[in-house]
């Protein structure tokens, strides 16, 4: 049986090097189809026999994406373009994009022009999910999109098979909540190194994520908890930021639970029985809540954050905003006023994907850890 | 200090279209507030959610967008959007919303006051902030939420699919406000305001396409002001009366040879974006001064909403600027340009709107290209004064100024 850290370094391989196992995987033969923040249906790329990956872009200097985007535009969208641009995702069969929020509006426009190579297949999901015309719409949608996948794939699809993928995403999300809370228990196992299991699992076939989750529990089951650290919480959309994870490493801190949408936010719906798994999938993405990109006037995400950080010891909740994400942005003061009235302190860290000097990070997360040592 | 010497203006005339755009754009504030003042129940509602619904049951309701450009316009942009960056709001989000957000706060500002809502009808073909803006004014002040989704359409055409999920919540609002409110929707009812919102989208074309004459016989700033009550009030009887009387204007300008613009014409440009309300002044001197015309914008087509059946206006409203695709939004353009005789095009890049900037420098490559026109760009605000350079729009539109002339061999 593999160590905990043997599994963790073998994610950490990929999750810092997609490139690679996207070139490997096209290499064997498989058609990837990229998919972008921050909800798409794998499920339907993966049932006609392609392999769907995450594009979340990267951590690097934007140049070329600059004649497509004015500069307050979210770093995620323009690196995904400056990515495309650069032939990163060269090989791929498409990119999906849903456009859930203003940026991920503009930038399949823009797509369309700045990386020609990669065809461009819209997702457009309703907002108002919970009535049934949103149902049916997001399955129209889906309908729009299979008769895309389909002449891409080369494949037909099938009902069936759709099933049987569905039950391997539910399967995975069921291994992926499972591991966030047995990680709580283990302070062992620092930032970074949760960061790339939540990572990896863009990068590959869910399938095969799943086993080697786990392995990753079995072995997590034989390996005694470490010391114990000040628990936190984090929220946002997207935390993976190497410097970012050090500082919180250094300074003792241990992620509980997140809210980041590029982590837990991907896991906490499964598609459930139905007529149909079209139908079946189309209710997945209509159940889903709790998320600054989808509409709640109930803003419930707010006290799901709370009753999370509550629920798993955390003594503060760290905000790990991404800068021009005006979704997150519009949320911030009233995540702060509903933590302030329940005690919990919180601390707004705002990062872009060009950002190289974390000092004013680091300045604030220790100070954050020092209000937090001091409220134990 | 210099004190600024006034003209005595002349009394306006109360025949004519401005007088009469100005009255109906007052007369919504205090319609919503004398509704209010009775007891009813008004609302606050998103630009281009579709005013029929509103109308047609006899509800009032106040724009914060329009509130906001009023209140940037007149100078205290700045003060309210920091009210709400003191209360942890990101100077990156939208201005309007800031100030609405401050304005919902603190409740008064002399320069655009207007009753507060008892509930918010919001529709995103604008923007998604508009829903993130919207759900927080409701949380905060505990009112309901009526919520029209239409979706950013990628494809040039709207879909069958979409048309059935905009009319189902068409209804779905429309039953939730009978419920909220007490009043009733009537057919008949509907059909007079569909018939004056006709006549007011047609009048407005035909005005705006006034510009294909040279010289245009209007300055195009008088449509940043005028979309106002396009957008607010064209179901309305005395709308489609004014746009009538400012179509029979422009006509007749052009007849006798005048034009709102006071300059002579040496220019032509389509303007590309929100107007800068705080440096609304300084945007329109800066091509004034240079005998530039705005002749035109996308807003003389995107208020154009001509229907003939309920369907049809559920396709209408996923027709409008922000929520179409890119070679949709650039061919409208291309045909403005071209039927006016553009030959410049100067983009706003909005700091407030991500959407409306976000393909803006591929769009307007693709339309100089094709109209054969230059095009230049400069930053600003629709109404944070801190986020435009007066120096960088001048610099900007001297060059601009230069390539229409060398292209005119002058």
């Amino acid at each position: 049986m593999k160590s905990v850290t043997e599994i963790l370094e073998q994610l950490k391989a990929i999750a810092e090097n997609p490139r690679a196992q996207k070139d490997a995987l096209i290499a064997s033969g498989k058609k990837v189809v990229l998919t972008a923040p921050v909800y798409t249906p794998e499920e339907l790329v993966h049932s006609l026999g392609m392999v769907p990956m995450g594009a979340w872009g990267g951590d690097i200097e934007l140049m070329e994406a600059k004649r497509y985007f004015p500069a307050f535009i979210c770093s995620i969208v323009q690196s995904l373009v400056e990515l495309g641009i650069k032939g990163v995702y060269d090989g791929v069969s498409a990119v999906i994009i849903p456009s859930l929020c203003d940026s991920l509006k503009v930038v399949g426009e823009n797509w369309k022009y700045a990386v020609p190579n990669i065809p461009f297949l819209p997702m457009t999901y309703p907002q108002n999910r919970k009535p049934e015309y949103g149902k049916e719409f997001t399955k129209k949608g889906y309908e729009k999109l299979i008769e895309e996948l389909e002449k891409i794939s080369g494949e037909t699809f099938e009902d069936g098979k759709l099933a049987q993928s569905i039950r391997i995403y539910n399967e995975h999300n069921a291994l992926m909540r499972e591991l966030s809370e047995v990680l709580a228990d283990h302070p062992e196992v620092t930032a970074a190194q949760r960061s790339v299991v939540f990572k990896s699992a863009f990068f590959m076939l869910k399938e095969e994520h799943s086993k080697v989750i786990r392995e990753l529990l079995e072995a997590l089951k034989e390996q005694k908890p470490g010391e114990a650290k000040i628990k936190i919480m984090t929220t946002g959309i997207l935390a993976d930021s190497p410097s970012l994870l050090n500082i919180i490493d250094s300074n003792g801190l241990q992620i509980v639970a997140d809210d980041v949408a590029a982590e837990s936010r991907q896991y906490r719906t499964d598609a459930l029985e139905d007529t149909t798994a079209l139908d079946s999938l189309s209710g997945k993405f209509c159940a889903m809540d709790h998320c600054s990109v989808l509409y709640d006037v109930e803003k419930k995400r707010i006290d799901l954050i709370v009753e999370t950080a509550k629920n798993h010891g955390a003594r503060g909740v760290l905000m790990v905003l991404t800068k021009f994400c005006d979704p997150e942005e519009f949320d911030y003061p009233l995540i702060k006023k509903a933590c302030d009235a329940a005690g919990l302190p919180i601390i707004l860290i705002e990062v872009d994907r060009q950002m190289e000097n974390y000092e004013q990070a680091g300045t604030m997360i220790e100070t954050f850890k020092d209000m937090l040592g001091k409220n134990s | 200090m210099s004190q600024e010497v006034k003209k005595e203006r002349p009394a306006p005339d109360p025949n004519s279209a401005k007088y009469k755009l100005n009255a109906i754009a007052m007369k919504a504030y205090a319609d919503a507030q004398a509704a209010k003042d009775r007891g009813e129940l008004i609302g606050w509602c998103s630009s281009n959610f579709p005013v029929e619904i509103p109308e047609t049951l006899g509800i009032a309701v106040c724009y914060p967008e329009n509130q906001a450009a009023a209140i940037a316009a007149r100078g205290a942009g700045a003060k309210m959007c920091e009210i709400s960056e003191a209360d942890g709001y990101s100077n990156d989000i939208c201005a309007y919303a800031r100030i609405s957000l401050a304005y919902a706060k603190i409740k008064d500002a002399p320069e655009q006051n207007m009753p507060q809502p008892d509930f918010m009808l919001c529709c995103n073909n604008i923007c998604n902030c508009m829903i993130k803006w919207y759900e927080n004014l409701a949380k905060e002040l505990n009112i309901p939420m009526i919520m029209i989704d239409i979706p950013f359409n990628p494809d040039y055409e709207v879909s069958d699919a979409e048309v059935e999920y905009i009319k189902a919540q068409f209804w779905d609002a429309i039953h939730q406000l009978e419920e909220i409110t007490g009043k009733k929707w009537s057919d008949e009812k509907y059909k007079e305001v569909m018939e004056y919102s006709g006549r007011t989208s047609r009048a407005w074309l035909a005005a705006t396409s006034c510009a294909k004459y040279t010289p245009s016989p209007f300055n195009g700033f008088d449509l940043l002001n005028h979309m106002a009550v396009m957008v607010t009030a064209r179901g309305k009887v005395e709308a489609a009366d004014a746009m009538e009387t400012l179509l029979k204007e422009y006509e007749e300008n052009h007849a006798t040879g005048k034009s709102t613009f006071r300059e002579e014409e040496k220019h032509r440009i389509m303007f590309e974006g929100i107007a800068c309300w705080p440096w609304l002044r300084a945007t329109s001197t800066g091509l004034k001064s240079r005998g530039i015309n705005m002749v035109t914008t996308i807003y003389a087509d995107a208020f154009g909403f001509i229907y003939k059946d309920f369907d049809d206006m559920c396709r209408a409203y996923a027709k409008v600027p922000n929520a179409i695709n890119l070679e949709l939004a650039r061919d409208k353009r291309v045909k403005l340009c071209k039927e006016n005789h553009v030959e410049g095009l100067l983009v706003h890049t909005n700091r407030s709107c991500k959407l409306w900037s976000g393909f803006m420098y591929e769009m307007s490559r693709q339309i100089g290209e094709t109209c054969n026109i230059p095009v230049a760009s400069f930053d600003g605000d629709q109404a944070d004064p801190r986020n435009f350079s007066e120096a960088q729009y001048d610099t900007r539109v001297q060059g601009l100024t230069e390539i229409m002339e060398a292209n005119k061999g002058v």
